[in-house]
Parts: structure tokens; sequence; C-alpha cells
């Protein structure tokens, strides 16, 4: 009894100084000197204005703002909103004509960092900016190509603070434990509305799968439990049409698509979504470039790691297990956005020295995936008279998910290769239904004019009056 | 003919639109909405508590859970360490009362979910429609501190809880257990923890009212030695009093229980601390004499967290020899060593006029004498207070060796300019618009650079340091 005792009460005095230690180590590393020395050396290591070194908050925007100088013709730095502490959650846009949205070209969003502690996504998010803006300069035709048809938001880090947290650690101590949450101690990635619970009630009862979230904005800002950075995303996904994204995450290595949550509430079952073809070839698109990812004799991060649901270097999300409240089954149930989550490394904050060859891994997924956006079916859909109908729906046969048009009736419908019978339709017009055959790429144009109801009465009425008038003309009335 | 004409015109309005009702669209279905204000519902609260120890058990007796885990997945920050300390404190207790009439329910699970300890599925309550999935949130949450989506409980829900746990155990001492826990954690301050108390209390009181004929009215008396546990709050005074008996000290029985009669319900802290403790501390000379040496007037609240700090460290040692989970001869030396570490980390911090001394009081004492971790606790706090209120900001990570940092920035922004000059210059296909171009860019730049000290993208010396470069050009 005594000597339970004993070890428990060790236990709790080890767990509560190891606690106080925690949370009295704060903002600044241990080793200042070694800091500063960090940044002397961080010039040697430059490759190309990319240094493979970590990113602080200040370096991140300093990153970010010496990319934008190099390239003010084709990128825009903005911010989404602040996290829980006041950084900002920057984003940098790589497009040719940064700041607006050009009728018919794809928005593309790539966020890393959610989890503050887990690193590689956020470092190589920067290495990608600086390494489009070179590669466009220098020339690179793909580059070039991508940037300008496709409006790319790069967010290194959706979790500052978190990840200050995590840096701010010594040595063994970073990793699993600190730095995860945003400064409340929330989980960012299952902190978002659980709609799958009510896509799957729909499912049983009748009723839509996308765009599950009505009155959003009214809903996200009164309520208290999200977070500030959850806050922030969910108005930037409402506010901008994007059609693909990819969340970065670390921990293991595979890339990772919805559904995440299982119907029946075990911990692990295949739950796919209506787009499952889809998501498996764009999980496939970026686990094929990455050698690690792909390579089926690539042993489980960690020894009891269950990898069996994994195929190709993808897995479906809640075969792996099943969480609720993630970013990535938000984003396909709230609004048109196809994201999945990719898992980068089996370390969730490895040494410096290994960040050169994790970008040198993922460099080409990232391109890969980058251009999966220029896939299936885009158009715009219109009225009669030319003008844009914003917030139709463009339904795919046999698949239940649809999505709407944006503001100036442009629509992108992500699809496998396939025979397809695409339906617009609007409130007040008449449906259209067009076939399609879709390649793999590049995606097919299809416009759509729909006729509105009245102006379809007012042919008629017109037809009527014609008829009428030759009529009495004819019988003399 | 002219209804047939009409007839027609309607057949194929029909099939025209029938396409549209059969695809759902986003304006279908206006009712659906009702589901989401239930997002934000909560769980009856049995229900969450009767989760919340289920879980606990399984994680105390899941392998995986003090190893590293799944990646992606618990709420891992120190809501663990809390979860830590409440599983093996408790740990005990549990075994004691609850093994024989929980555990069986829970075996099954116990083995299926041995695997993945930390992302329970309850097959139960699952497809409630009322309710939403953000309920199996409490899955990562053994020790119901969290609500559904991971944010902190507000502090009603901490009553209740804590009320409600209380009256199912009778026992007072629960209470001081959480709050020690809290304070330990720097969760809640002192004031905090006496608004609580108070709080509990009240709750605790509508509770009883409600059973007051079931059980009968204990007289106080102060040195009964029985354990029985039934009954109201005072009762605490009975545990005391047999623990008492353990501790060394040679205690004087009767000053000892006169003053644990304080407790009579769940009275102010502070106020009965404060009158009688003093007596009880006298088993704690060094504590005793900082008492005494600080200015009451001035640092009056000082004293007061002091105070209730022992105390309620106290009562926590006095909990665990009484349940057996330290001997009386652990408890003694505890807090002996308490005593000493207490009396002088509190000196230190009350010379440097801070107040929040709770992290470092409960961190600092240990059985095993952990004296290193408690000066580099100090150092570690002592930088933090110095640097964690600063927003973070360019200056912020750079204690020394300030002029690297601007110029090697500068250097860096300047080379980007370079490279960007470069490239329009080779894109501008009619030389003589190089001027042109050029004038217009630095427009460009000053407009941006100001729109980006707006929003908190630059510092205003970076807009500066970038728009002087281009006006040099």
């Amino acid at each position: 009894m005594a000597g339970r005792g004993g070890r428990a009460l060790l236990a709790l005095c080890a767990a509560l100084a190891a606690g106080g230690w925690l949370l009295g180590a704060g903002a600044l590393e241990p080793g200042a000197p070694a800091a500063a020395g960090m940044r002397r050396r961080r010039r040697l290591q430059q490759e190309d204005g990319i240094s493979f070194e970590y990113h602080r908050y200040p370096e991140l925007r300093e990153a970010l703002v010496s990319m934008w100088l190099q390239c003010t013709a084709i990128s825009r730095i903005y911010t989404v909103g602040r996290s829980f502490e006041g950084r900002e959650l920057l984003v940098i846009e790589l497009s040719d004509n940064p700041g607006v949205h050009e009728p018919g070209e794809p928005e593309f969003k790539y966020i890393g960092n959610m989890h503050g502690n887990e690193a590689v996504g956020r470092e190589l998010l920067i290495f990608l900016a600086q390494y489009l803006c070179n590669e466009y300069q220098k020339g690179n035709e793909t580059i070039i190509k991508l940037i300008h048809n496709t409006r790319i938001h790069i967010m290194p880090s959706l979790n500052p603070d978190g990840f200050e947290k995590a840096a701010s650690q010594p040595g063994e101590l970073r990793d699993w434990l600190v730095g995860r949450s945003n400064a409340q101690g929330i989980d960012l990635n299952r902190n978002f509305p659980d709609l799958d619970r009510i896509a799957y009630i729909n499912e049983k009862e009748g009723g839509p799968n996308n765009h599950l979230l009505k009155n959003l904005k009214k809903i996200v800002d009164q309520n208290t439990k999200l977070a500030p950075e959850t806050k922030a995303v969910i108005h930037w996904i409402m506010d901008i049409p994007f059609v693909l994204s990819a969340n970065l995450h670390g921990g293991d290595i595979v890339a990772n698509y919805p559904y995440d949550e299982t119907r029946s509430g075990s911990a692990q079952e295949y739950s796919s979504c209506p787009d499952d073809a889809i998501f498996r070839s764009l999980a496939r698109a970026y686990s094929s470039f990455n050698p690690s990812m792909s390579d089926p004799n690539r042993p489980p991060c960690r020894k009891n790691d269950d990898d069996s649901s994994f195929v190709d270097g993808t897995t479906n999300g809640a075969a792996w297990y099943s969480i609720p409240g993630g970013m990535q089954d938000f984003n396909y149930l709230s609004s048109n956005c196809f994201e999945t989550t990719m898992e980068l490394s089996c370390e969730k904050f490895p040494p410096e020295e290994t960040l050169k060859t994790y970008w040198e891994d993922n460099k080409n997924s990232l391109i890969s995936y980058l251009e999966q956006v220029h896939r299936g079916v885009k158009g715009f859909v219109r009225d009669l008279q030319g003008n844009p109908i914003a917030n139709a729906t463009i339904s795919v046969e046999g698949i239940d998910h649809d999505v709407t048009s944006a503001k100036d009736g442009d629509y992108w419908r992500l699809l496998v290769p396939g025979n397809y019978k695409l339906t617009a339709s609007a409130p007040g017009y008449l449906a259209i239904t067009k076939k399609v055959a879709v390649p793999y790429s590049p995606a097919v144009g299809v416009d759509f004019e729909l006729e509105s109801f009245s102006e379809r009465k007012e042919e008629e009425k017109e037809e009527l009056m014609e008829w009428w008038k030759m009529m009495s003309e004819t019988l003399n009335f | 003919m002219g209804f047939l004409w009409t007839g027609a015109w309607i057949l194929v309005l029909v099939v025209h639109s029938s396409p549209i009702q059969a695809f759902p669209t986003p304006e279908g279905s206006q009712d659906k909405p009702v589901h989401n204000k239930e997002l934000s519902a909560e769980r009856p609260l049995n229900e969450q508590i009767a989760e919340a120890e289920a879980d606990k058990i399984k994680n105390i007796y899941s392998p995986a859970f003090l190893s590293e885990n799944k990646p992606g997945e618990s709420n891992y920050s120190f809501v663990d360490n809390l979860n830590l300390l409440k599983a093996i404190t408790e740990k005990e207790k549990n075994e004691k009362e609850r093994q024989s009439v929980r555990n069986s329910p829970y075996d099954n699970k116990l083995n299926m979910e041995d695997v993945d300890s930390t992302k329970n599925r309850r097959l139960i309550d699952d497809y409630d429609s009322t309710k939403s999935g953000l309920n199996h949130k409490i899955q990562d949450d053994p020790d119901g501190l969290h609500q559904l989506d991971g944010t902190p409980l507000t502090a009603e829900d901490i009553v209740q809880k804590i009320a409600t746990r209380i009256y199912e155990e009778n026992d007072r001492g629960v209470f001081d257990k959480i709050v020690s826990k809290l304070l330990n954690l720097g969760l809640i301050t002192e004031s905090q923890a006496h608004t609580l108390e108070d709080e509990v209390a009240e709750v605790l009181q509508k509770l009883i009212s409600k059973e007051a004929n079931s059980y009968k009215e204990k007289p106080n008396k102060p040195t009964s030695k029985t354990e029985s546990q039934s009954g109201k709050i005072p009762e605490k005074v009975i545990p005391m009093a047999a623990v008492q008996d353990g501790f060394a000290n040679g205690e004087n029985d009767e000053t000892v229980s006169n003053t644990l009669t304080l407790t009579n319900g769940l009275e102010r802290r502070t106020e009965t601390y404060s009158e009688d403790n003093f007596e009880e501390l006298q088993y704690f000379p060094n504590f005793y004499a900082l008492l005494k040496s600080i200015d009451s007037e001035k640092e009056a609240k000082e004293k007061e967290t002091l105070i209730t700090i022992m105390k309620t460290l106290i009562d926590f040692v006095k909990m665990m020899v009484k349940y057996g989970t330290i001997s009386p001869e652990e408890g003694v030396s505890y807090l002996e060593n308490l005593d000493e570490t207490i009396a002088l980390q509190t000196k230190n911090k009350l010379e440097k006029n801070v107040t929040d001394n709770k992290s470092k009081l409960f961190s600092a004492p240990s059985m095993k004498g952990h004296e290193e971790t408690d000066s580099t606790k100090e150092e570690a706090a002592k930088m933090e207070k110095e640097y964690g209120t600063l927003k973070d900001s360019t200056k912020d990570d750079n204690p020394r060796g300030k002029t690297d940092e601007p110029k090697g920035k500068t250097e860096a922004y300047l080379e980007a300019i370079r490279k960007n000059i470069e490239w329009l210059k080779k894109h501008n296909t009619k030389g003589n618009k190089e001027d042109y171009d050029l004038s217009k860019m630095k427009d460009f730049i000053n407009q941006q650079t100001e729109a980006y000290v707006e929003k908190g993208i630059l510092d205003k010396e970076e807009a500066d340091a970038i728009r002087r470069i281009y006006s040099s050009l």
C-alpha cells in the first residue's frame, strides 16, 4: 500500500514538476546564445533565398515579406485574422493578378501547422512560396502556367501560438505534448462544427450533404466555443470560392481524405464520401511523388502503429481513425472546397537538419497536387442575357454532392475521367442538363445558359397571343 | 384548343421543373438548420461525468496512455498533465470504491479499445439527432474538464460537476482535491477558488436539502474517530481527526480538532483559516515565521493566499494519508519538506512582489528533493515574466545582438527588391517604358507598404526601409 502510494506521490510530484516546468518555460528559448547563433547561421544555409531552418513568427513574416518584395507582380500578403495571442494568420497569395478573383480562375489553398507542434508543413509552405517565386522568375513554364491560371493561397501556419510554444521546448520534450493546441488549449482540428454528423443523419432521413451551414456568419461569430483561429478560417472559406485545398500535418506519413468520422461511431471504419473516387485520385496525386509516402515497404512510424488502411500512401480518414470536428470534412460539407489532409513526417518536430530532405521529398508532390485543381469540369452559369447566375447548383448524376457557382457564375467540378451528366439549376430558372466526357486533365469547359420561368412564361404568352390573333383573323372574330 | 395549348405548356413546364426538385439544392430542407442550433447544446451532466469516469479508468489501464499515441489525436497540452494527476491520485480511490461496480460493465470496452485508448468512441448516444458529434470530444477528455469541442469548461459547469461529485461521494475532501489541482496548474486563481467554494456550497445545499430526510444529522463531534462518511459536510472533521493520529508531530488533539471544526458546511476558507489556522500552522515553523513577517496591511492578499494554499496542501496530504495513498510518515516528511521549500520560495517571491506564486509553490516540494528543478523553474518563470508578456514582434526574440537582426533583414529585403527590379526590367519589352514603370512601381510599393503596416503585416521601420530602398533606385 505504501509502496504504491509512494510511487503515486512521486509520479504526482513529477507531473506537477513537469506541469510547472512546462507552464513556466515561456516564450524564450532557454539557450538565447544558441538562438542568436542560429540566426547568424541562417544566411549561410540559403539556397536561392530559401533558408532551410525553422522560422519563428518574426522570421516567418520576414520570409513572406522578402518573397513578396521579390515577386510584387504576382504576389500579395494578407491576413485572415489573429490568433488568440494576437499573431497574424498570414497568407501569401500567388496569382497573375493578386488580390483579384478572375472569373473562371480556380482558387486553391494550402494550410500548415494547424497543430503547432507539427512543424514540417509550416516550413514546407514557406519554402514553397519562395520556390514558386524563384521558378516563376526563372521562366519555369509549368510554374508560370500554374500561377497564371490559378489563384494560390498559402497559409504557412494556422496556429502560430502553438508553434511558438512547441519551438520553445528543449530537445525531447518537443513533439507530442506542447504546442499542439492553440493558446486556449483548443485542438483546432477538433474545433470545427461537426457537419459529418448532420450529413450522416441526412443520408438516412433525406437531406443535403453540401453547404450545410446556413446563416453562417452569425452562427460563427456568436459561437463562443470556436477558437479565433477557427473562426478566421471559416470566414475565409466562406469568402473565397476555394476549389481544392490541403491541410498539412505531422506525426505520420500518408495522404488522408474524407470522411474523417465514421458513420457508426466505431473507432475505425472506411467511411466514403460521395466523391470518394476523385479524392482517392487527388490523394494519390500527392503521395505518388513523395518517395517515403508512396513506398509500399515503408515501416510504420512507430512499432505498434496500425497502417492497415494505407493504400499507395493514401487512406480514408475514418478507416485510419475516426475524428469529429476536423477542418477537412468541414470544407467539403460547408463549401465547394475539396480538402485532404497530408501527414508529412513521422516526427512532429524533427531536427532542423532534416528540413532540406523533407523539402526535396515533398516539392514535387506539392506542385502536383496544385495542378489537380485543373481537372474535371468548369464553366459559367448565366442567364439568357449573359448575366452570371451566382449560387446556381451544379449537380452530377450519380454523385450525391453538389457544388454551387460563385459570384461571377463560375463553377468548378473536380471529377475523375468518365462520362457524366451535369445539371445546372437555380431557383426561378429552368434546369438544363448536359452530357460531358471528362479526361484526366485539363478541365473541360461547359457553360450553361438558363432560362428563367418568367421568360418562359412570356414566351408562351406571346405564342398564345400570336395563335389567338391568327385564329381570330382567320375566323373573323 | 386553347386548353390543349395551356395543357401542353403546363406539361412542358412540369417536365422541365422536375429535375429541379429531384436534385437537392442549397435552398432545400429549410427545417434542417434546426439541427445546427443543437451543435452548441451539451449533453446532460450525468452522462458526461459518467463517461469521464469511465474514460479515466480506461486511460489508467491502457498501456498506450503514457506512451506516444497516434498522431494528431488527443488533446495534448497541460490538460494531459491534469489527466495524469487525476488518473494517478484517484486510482487508489477508484480501486477501493468502484472497482467492483464500474469495471465489469466497462471491461469489454477496455479490451476492445486497448489499441487506441485516446480515441474512444461511444456506441451509445451516437445517433441522437438532437446532438452533434461534438459530444464525442469527451473521449479525449477523461477528467471531464473540457467541453464538447475542446474548449475548457466554464465556471458554472465546474461548479455543477464538483457539487454533484461531492454529493455523490459525501466527502468534502473531493472539493479540496479538485481545487488544489486546479490551483496547482494555475487554472484558477485564489479568489476564483473562494468564489467556487461559495457556489459549490450553494449548489450542494440545494442537493442536500432535497435528500434531507434520508440522512440523519450527525452532530459535530470533533474528536469522534468514526470513519463513517455518510451525512453532511461537517463530517470532514471526522476524517481529519482520524488522520491526525497518524502524524508523528505529536499534535495536540484538541487544539487541532478545534481548528478543524471551523468547517461547518462550506464556509469561507480565508475567514476560518485566518482565524484558526495559526494553531495548526505552528507545526510548520518556517512558514509560520514567514507569515508573521508579512506586513498584514500591505500584503494581506499575499498572506491570505499563502495561508489558503498551505491549508489546501495540508488537507490534500491528509486526504492521501487517509485513503492510504501514502503512509503517515511519508505525509509528515512531505509536509516538512513542503514547509521549508515553500517558506523559502515564497519569501523570494514576495520580495520580487510577484503575485502569481501558485505554480511555484505547488511544484517546488517533492519527496525526493527536486531542488534543481526548483531553481530552474524559478529561472524559467523569471524569463517568462520578462518575455512572456511581450507581444510577438521582431524585437521579441532578440535579447542581444540587435544590430545583427535588422541588418540581416534589410539585406534580405534589399536582395529581394534587387531581384524584382531585375526581373521587371527583363520583362519590359519596350525599353522606353522602364522609367515610367519604376515610378509606378514606387507608388505601388508606397501604397502597399502603407496597407501592410495598417494590417500588421509589416513594421513601421520595415516599411520605411523598403520605401527608402525604392526611392534610392
